[in-house]
């Protein structure tokens, strides 16, 4: 694996430099059903293919963002910070 | 000068390598050898009259040079202790230690030879149909068999450790390969201006050209040019282009994503990230599969011009010649110009090459041709002694046999592009039947590749091609990614034609196909008849391709035998995968250098003048102990003791949103703590489970102050941002764990201690307990904090770490009348486990939420959100099976970390942390044990060293458990 990820912030730099953050989920409500949260625990849709994703910039600005990537290829075809990935 | 090594030298001539002016002495097996220098190992041995240069993997057969490039596992040998060193490219170094490896007691001699025989009894796939039952018997037996067979032996542990260094580097564009193709790829990108990095393995420059002594019409912007004085012009126009950097001696072993190059350069690994790659690689010659292929002097034709024209050797005396392309001619007109007789040409082409000048020479020499020929036995025991030579029929193999004396059998199987890289990047093949050879196509974006690895033979062609393919990487260089140019391989005909007649199993038992691993063409045709039919299944079964060379000799004749037994077409066929490494790479030049930071606080001189005993903690060096842990502790609990904190995990939280903020990431509430308030608390995973701990401090209203432990602080800073990420909250959150250093001062007396150096109020009612404060301690702006995990009355001062020397000083000394003494992280351990403080991620794991840990009071699950809160809420409802609780041992007995606790032998939990209590005399901790059990004064077993113990359950702390001392 040696894919680079453009950060929003600090541009193309290699994969090692980042934590994989995992595909978008979104949280459920406080009270909603336990089978909702389990779901939202432990289930992933684990796509083959084009996947919306957090990247954390860890050993640059440590700076959130979101990756749109191929998980079949590791190609990386946009990143956006996540407020204009989330609207 | 006359030295022994000339006795095996031809003539010197100015296209060698070697210098004959300059000797060099190496010993193999602890007897002298001379050589020259620019001589391999491999070239100095064989000119000294060395055939057998290594005993085969499987069968211990005799194994000799054979494609001196460095490409196969025969010349495999010990250099300086290092095993698998390729003597044919290993440069001669004056005291070299050479030795002979996988025999007993010489390659000459090995006994283990005898395996050969019994082939038989070692069929293919022979480890899965042997030794199994009864079970008992591959115990014995494993040990032996993997004695005899294998490759070298691992160095000793007090070898020295040869460091390689790891570099990264980046080009516009990146040339794999020194030959017409990659230099002219390299001259016309750079000269586009590029800034190129070119990438060879060889000493010097000039791929194949530096041991071509033909003649070429026209070359490319050269002209009329032998192939050596070619390479001479390209090279001396490559090292004056000031926008190429040349690497040498270094092989590219790996292509990855991103177009990162894997460059084994020695005693340095090389990353190369380049927007462009073009792959120069040229091709590799593949042998002929005929009965005893692998005796020593049966070897490739281009070896045998790399043993002659670049170190001067002298192949032998006479020489048999196999071919199925033109390859064969040339290389039999270079020895017969050398000296060598010539017995035969055998072509397997029906048709006499009438244009190819070097096969018209050899017929005007008188040099016997055979079209129509193969060669299909190799006389010999341990060394060739001639072959047989056999009439072919529609590409099979007839009765009609001729036999020839000789001591070099030269066999050449046609080319294979070295297209590994490209496959390794995902790049297609396709077999082009005219050229009897699989060519790389659909190349994935950002590769290029030219010359021989595209198949492509004529030198005028290679080095146009090599040239457009500079020109069309460095254009790419300016387009968004633009789709990769067609290669110019279509335009460029084919000017080679090769056959490679039928293997013909009956012909013998030792075909060998893989040189490496010992696999003949039966074997395969074997694996076939099992059903392993598949080229990726039979590899795995058959072990063919899997040796040192990862197929470069054997895919070939592999794919062809596979697609011959089956009836498919190559490309049917098709080919193993290719993955990284392309070549052997030693360990140290993947795994680099230990690079470990290690980071120091700022008192960290101090502790090493007292003698404190270091130990690792995270990233950190924090002192363990100064003397007895014991005594520490006990000092703490009666007088004054200090400890450097600074290791700590600092981060500063700020913003309007800050409370909302920690009241969502926390466990507790943080909103409603006031300014100049101390509240301890804990982080969950939304799963619920702990992932840190620590105090968190509001020093205003928008302004916290937050501490976690010490391995932690990164990945919670990263936490907090996640939850912030996307949202509209206003906070901002800073690591400032280095800016701060801190000194934790503890015990009944660290309040007179602490007076003496401030105006802080620090008296009982004056300054309570997890309470905050500012002001100036020893002239040093400060935080103080009151609280104590050691359940001592104490205050965590945080100051800037430059001044870490200075208030670690001024406490000391003001501690002095009442016995101040420092403490280590031993003696802290002590004194929290005796408050029942966790430490998280050692007394919990991944798996544990602070239900279970006995920790319900720092869940607030009337707070309507928080992170973890719906775990938790079924947590609460549905209690895991174990619970985190105290224990005091009921005899002497002390537990370790970890000890078992037992029902009868069985564990049905464990011990996570234990220590001898000063408090009580007795040995007591925590442990995680079955909830039914989990309850005060309840007895239960710990296994310490093989005996059981009893021990009573607590869920108080031994030491205060009121806390009435923390608060005095």
């Amino acid at each position: 694996m040696a894919f680079l990820i453009g950060c929003p912030n600090c541009g193309e730099r290699n994969v090692y430099e980042f934590q994989f953050g995992g595909e978008q989920v979104v949280r459920p409500k406080p009270d909603a059903a336990t089978l909702e949260w389990t779901k939202y625990f432990y289930v992933r849709r684990n796509v083959a293919g084009d996947q919306r994703e957090w990247w954390y910039h860890k050993l640059g600005c440590r700076k959130w963002f979101v990756a749109l990537r191929d998980t079949t290829t590791n190609k990386v075809h946009e990143t956006s910070w996540p407020h204009e990935a989330l609207s | 000068m006359a030295s022994p090594a000339d006795r095996g030298r031809l003539a010197e001539q100015g296209y060698q390598v070697t210098n004959r002016a300059k000797t060099v002495a190496l010993n193999i097996n602890g007897r002298p050898v001379h050589a020259y220098h620019g001589d391999t190992v491999g070239s100095a041995l064989y000119a000294s009259g060395m055939r057998i240069f290594s005993r085969s993997f499987k069968y211990h057969r005799s194994r000799g040079l054979l494609c001196v490039s460095g490409q196969c596992a025969n010349c495999l040998v010990t250099v300086d202790g290092i095993p698998n060193v390729r003597a044919c490219t290993e440069r001669v170094v004056e005291g070299m230690d050479v030795r002979q490896q996988n025999a007993w007691p010489s390659v000459e001699h090995d006994a283990m030879s005898i395996i050969d025989r019994f082939d038989r009894l070692m069929p293919v796939g022979f480890y899965y149909k042997t030794f199994h039952t009864p079970k008992a018997f591959w115990k014995l037996v494993q040990p032996i068999i993997r004695r005899m067979t294998g490759l070298g032996s691992v160095p000793d542990k007090d070898q020295p450790v040869r460091h390689i260094r790891h570099e990264y580097a980046h080009a516009d564009v990146a040339v794999v390969g020194g030959g017409p193709a990659g230099m002219s790829a390299a001259l016309a990108a750079a000269g586009a201006g590029a800034q190129v990095m070119l990438i060879d393995d060889q000493p010097s420059l000039g791929g194949h050209l530096r041991y071509d002594v033909a003649s070429h019409d026209a070359l490319p912007g050269i002209g009329k040019s032998k192939g050596y004085e070619a390479a001479g012009r390209l090279r001396a126009e490559v090292e004056s282009s000031a926008n190429i950097v040349v690497l040498s001696d270094a092989s590219a072993f790996g292509l990855y994503d991103g177009n990162l190059l894997g460059i084994d350069a020695g005693n340095r690994t090389v990353k190369l990230r380049a927007k462009r790659i073009v792959v120069a690689t040229g091709s590799i010659e593949t042998p002929l599969t005929f009965d005893r292929n692998d005796l020593p002097g049966v070897m490739l034709t281009t070896g045998l011009q790399r043993l002659m024209h670049l170190y001067g050797v002298r192949p032998g005396s006479t020489a048999i010649v196999g071919t199925t392309g033109d390859q064969g001619y040339q290389a039999a007109l270079d020895m017969f110009h050398a000296g060598l007789r010539v017995a035969v040409v055998a072509d397997a082409r029906p048709e006499f090459p009438a244009d190819l000048e070097a096969a018209v020479e050899l017929q005007a020499h008188g040099v016997l041709i055979l079209p129509s020929h193969a060669l299909t036995r190799a006389e010999g025991v341990k060394k060739a002694v001639g072959a047989v030579v056999t009439r072919l029929e529609d590409g099979q193999i007839t009765m009609e046999e001729r036999q020839f004396d000789g001591d070099v059998i030269a066999m050449s199987g046609g080319f294979q592009p070295a297209s590994g890289l490209l496959h390794q990047l995902g790049a297609g093949s396709k077999y082009d039947a005219v050229l009897d050879e699989t060519v790389p196509m659909e190349l994935p974006a950002g590769l290029h590749s030219a010359g021989e690895v595209n198949g492509v033979h004529d030198l005028s062609a290679i080095i146009a091609q090599g040239r457009q393919t500079g020109v069309e990487a460095f254009a790419a260089l300016g387009g968004n990614g633009s789709a990769n140019v067609a290669q110019a391989s279509q335009e460029v005909s084919a000017t080679t034609t090769a056959v490679s007649p039928q293997v013909d199993m009956a012909q013998g038992a030792k075909q060998f196909v893989c040189f490496c691993e010992d696999v003949t063409a039966r074997d395969i045709a074997k694996g076939i008849d099992e059903g392993f039919a598949d080229v990726q299944t039979l590899k795995r079964y058959s072990t063919v391709t899997q040796g040192p060379c990862q197929g470069k000799m054997c895919h070939r004749a592999f794919a062809k035998i596979t697609a011959g037994q089956t009836g498919r077409s190559m490309d049917e066929t098709g080919a193993t995968t290719s993955r990284p490494p392309m070549t052997p790479v030693s360990l140290g030049a993947l795994a680099g250098p230990s690079h470990r930071p290690i980071k120091h606080t700022s008192m960290d001189r101090l502790h090493r003048e007292l003698g404190a005993r270091m130990i690792d903690s995270n990233v950190w060096h924090r002192p363990q102990m100064y003397g007895s842990p014991q005594e520490e502790a006990a000092n703490v609990r009666q007088g004054v003791g200090i400890i450097d904190v600074s290791t700590l995990g600092k981060l500063d939280v700020r913003g309007v949103d800050a409370p909302a903020l920690l009241d969502k990431l926390y466990t507790h509430h943080f909103s409603t703590l006031r300014p100049g308030r101390v509240r301890y608390g804990v982080i969950c995973s939304d799963n619920g489970t702990i992932m840190d701990d620590g105090t968190v401090t509001r020093l205003a209203d928008d302004h916290y102050f937050v501490t976690t432990s010490t391995a932690s602080v990164e990945t919670i800073e990263g936490w907090f941002k996640w939850w912030m990420a996307g949202t509209d909250m206003c906070a901002h959150v800073m690591d400032i764990t280095s800016g701060l250093a801190a000194i934790n001062v503890a015990g009944p007396l660290a309040r007179e201690t602490l007076a003496k150096l401030t105006d802080v109020d620090v008296s009982v009612k004056g300054f309570r307990y997890m309470r905050s404060k500012q002001g100036e301690v020893a002239g040093v702006p400060t935080t103080l904090l009151r609280i104590g995990f050691v359940g001592e009355s104490g205050w965590e001062l945080h100051f800037p770490a430059e001044y870490g020397e200075h208030m670690w000083n001024a406490l000391m000394e003001a501690g002095a009348e009442f016995g101040i003494k420092p403490f280590g992280t031993e003696a802290q351990r002590i004194l929290r486990l005796e408050k029942m403080h966790i430490i998280t991620n050692h007394d919990t794991d991944i798996l544990s939420n602070p239900i279970d840990a006995h920790m319900e009071w720092v869940v607030k699950l009337e707070k309507r959100d928080f992170i973890g809160r719906g775990a938790l809420v079924a947590a609460t409802e549905n209690p895991g099976r174990t619970r985190l609780v105290g224990f005091v041992m009921q005899d002497g007995a002390v537990p370790h970390d970890g000890s078992p606790v037992v029902a009868g032998f069985a564990p049905i939990g464990k011990v996570t942390s234990s220590r001898l209590s000063p408090t009580i005399g007795k040995g007591f901790g925590l442990a995680w044990i079955p909830v039914d059990l989990a309850e005060e004064g309840k007895s239960i077993q710990i296994l310490v060293d093989g005996k059981t113990h009893d021990a009573d359950v607590t869920l108080e702390p031994v030491y205060d458990p009121d806390g009435t001392k923390l608060r005095e």
